[in-house]
């Protein structure tokens, strides 16, 4: 049986990482077998700082051979160090996903020993959980960088996910503060990865597909002088070329002092931005050049749709009975399922401002933007409504920060895992 | 005015349905305790399978998933949701085509409101529902759910946990769905009496602990906690009871 206080360490070590997701999987159970998973995800708690458990997501190990500067857990660090065996775990998560606590297992790890030889340990870890136990539920793999390429590809043939961390946004970044760590020993795995899923994909292999959930990755944001502006080329690129299911940011919280890091942290407006950003280039159909310029941050004053609607005041108002879906999805305020509200809705006879409202569509900031049946709600100079969307803003940030208020305060890192 | 009090069934809502059709003003209910006011006549409606097959027939015509979201309606523990249906049948019929995305119809809003509580529901419930190993290896997990959706969880859990025998009991209705390792059925179950298996108090210690340690205290939002994973529900969940 596992010890309670190495799952403890194991757990704090893991907890700054920002994914959870259990989606993206359709894989069934078997004769025998136990589990499976929900395309969609299913989150199974929520814990006091309003995160979603979805995944039993610990470190087999913080024990690592690296001394990044970011991390908890590098090898300098003066912390309790724990490691866990893949049988420890397989147990955990089998009695867990029983009751009903958990999706699946995400699991990371730190280097310990060498990069193989932890690879090979996660490994067995997956390979055990799946042949040994038959267990179909969800399992999300860290990639360790510099592990062997055999090891991994044994992995993804049978893990739903997996995640090599890039870390910091430019290979300069990454060299001054994860020197044991190259841009390419991410970005490698993560090809070969890419090319078994389309081998997969075009040869329509059905069974015991390569990563049916695909492969994400993180970036801390702030640690390092990059500009929105770069980091969303970025993310923009590893969505094209890379085929990944989503990028996460995670805002810089300056905990480990170091000369080489910066005294203060990003803030998490600016990942808020980000995240804003990331979904309008995933679907609302924008590209990174109509959001930001290459060396040029995010407004904080304005979300990035609105800010890009002020610049493009000629391309509105929009009458909502017969604008595109994909004008829609420009208007500021209005969500993905609103546009496809409005459009399912007009079918039926045309809509006005009030049926709109009683179709709950939050009209605060899109009243500027829109007319109804020729009429148009919002205010009729520039400058009113940038005040107007300005004091909206202004809101949205005091809520953001009530929501992170001690954030200064934290203890520990946003990453603790490689 | 006419008021129609069901069995609470579906079968006898579609024959009341049937019945109150062309009354120019009437009342569906399953509730018995209605407030009756002078002039109300009361109708008791007991299912009639001719009447109830015609009324869903002639919801079938109009709209293939009408009769599927129908059920799932009545499935809401709304004291309203026979007139809500009623109303919606109603516009059904005045269309004679699918109506489910007129979202600017107040009966389809209110309509598809309740039938997103009891779908929203199912779906919290395959993640906040929790089970425990009993003696004799089989598991139990106890709820007690906003909605009527005892029956549309089993299948989740047959398939999930296939091989396991397990019950899921809707304690406020006195229902449990049980299944064997192979098949399920529903039925009447009051009180249980369950014997824990020797490591279930661990698990559920280390599971505590877990919630614990994977929560990052120097960010509190019990806002946010409390708005995806309402209190009402916590009784059952081991991480948010006390030692």
């Amino acid at each position: 049986m596992i010890d309670e206080r190495k799952l403890e360490i194991l757990t704090e070590s893991a907890k700054y990482d920002v994914s959870c997701s259990s989606s993206g999987s359709r894989r069934a159970n078997k004769k025998g077998g136990l589990g499976n998973a929900s395309v969609g995800g299913i989150c199974h708690s929520f814990t006091p700082d309003g995160r979603c458990i979805s995944l039993l997501k610990i470190l087999m190990s913080n024990e690592c051979i690296y001394d990044c500067e970011y991390c908890p857990n590098r090898r300098s660090a003066d912390v309790p160090r724990a490691r866990l065996t893949p049988e420890e775990i397989c147990e955990l998560v089998i009695n867990f996903y029983k009751r009903n606590y958990i999706e699946g297992l995400f699991l990371s790890s730190a280097v310990f020993d060498s990069p193989d030889k932890t690879m090979e340990l996660l490994c067995e870890t997956v390979v055990k959980l799946r042949k040994l136990y038959n267990f179909n539920g969800y399992i999300h793999l860290k990639g360790i960088p510099h592990a062997d390429g055999a090891l991994v590809m044994r992995a993804a043939k049978l893990a739903d996910r997996m995640s090599y961390n890039i870390e910091l946004p430019s290979e300069k970044s990454l060299k001054l503060l994860a020197p044991q760590k190259s841009r390419q020993s991410l970005l490698l795995p993560m090809k070969s990865l890419k090319d078994a899923m389309d081998y997969d994909r075009i040869n329509k292999v059905k069974r015991g597909r390569v990563l049916p959930a695909g492969q994400t990755t993180q970036m801390i944001i702030g640690a390092s002088p990059e500009s929105d502006g770069q980091i969303l080329k970025l993310t923009e690129a590893l969505y094209r070329q890379m085929n990944l299911k989503r990028v996460y940011f995670s805002s810089y919280i300056p905990v480990v002092k170091s000369d080489k890091l910066p005294a203060v942290g990003a803030g998490l407006l600016r990942e808020h931005r980000l995240y804003q950003a990331d979904w309008l280039i995933r679907f609302y159909g924008f590209d990174v050049d109509e959001i930001c310029g290459e060396g040029e941050n995010l407004s904080p004053d304005y979300d990035p749709k609105c800010a890009w609607a002020l610049r493009n005041m000629n391309l509105f108002p929009v009458e909502i009975n017969t604008a595109p879906l994909a004008a829609l999805l420009r208007v500021p305020g209005i969500g993905a399922k609103s546009a496809y509200k409005i459009c399912e809705a007009r079918k039926f006879g045309p809509l006005d401002f009030d049926n709109l409202a009683k179709m709950r569509i939050v009209l605060k900031r899109a009243k500027h933007f829109i007319t109804c049946k020729g009429k148009f709600y919002g205010s009729e100079s520039l400058a009113q409504v940038k005040t107007a969307l300005m004091i909206e803003g202004a809101q949205e940030r005091a809520e953001q920060l009530n929501m992170f208020s001690d954030y200064s305060t934290s203890l520990s890192v946003l990453t603790g895992e490689i | 005015m006419k008021i129609f009090i069901t069995d609470g069934g579906s079968e006898s809502f579609f024959t009341a349905v049937f019945d109150a059709y062309r009354e120019p003003e009437c009342v569906i209910t399953s509730c018995e305790d209605v407030q009756i006011s002078f002039g109300c006549e009361i109708v008791r409606v007991s299912a009639d399978e001719e009447k109830s097959a015609r009324v869903r027939r002639g919801i079938e015509n109009c709209d293939r998933e009408g009769v599927r979201d129908i059920l799932l309606v009545l499935r809401s523990g709304d004291s309203l949701k026979e007139m809500i249906a009623f109303d919606y049948i109603k516009r059904l019929m005045e269309s004679k085509s699918p109506i489910s995305k007129a979202y600017n119809t107040p009966e389809v809003i209110i309509f598809n409101e309740l039938k997103q509580k009891v779908t929203g529901e199912v779906h919290k419930m395959t993640g906040f529902l929790r089970f425990m190993e009993s003696e004799s290896g089989a598991f139990y997990a106890p709820y007690s759910p906003d909605h009527d959706i005892t029956e549309l969880l089993m299948p989740h859990f047959a398939k999930r946990f296939r091989e396991e025998k397990f019950v899921i009991h809707d304690t406020r209705r006195k229902l449990a769905g049980i299944y064997d390792g192979s098949d399920w059925v529903l039925g009447y179950a009051g009180e249980a009496e369950i014997y824990l298996s020797e490591y279930e108090k661990t698990f559920q210690t280390l599971w505590k602990k877990y919630y614990k340690a994977v929560n990052i205290k120097e960010r509190p939002h019990d806002k946010q906690m409390r708005g995806y994973m309402p209190a009402r529900y916590w009784k059952f969940l081991p991480e948010k009871s006390a030692d």
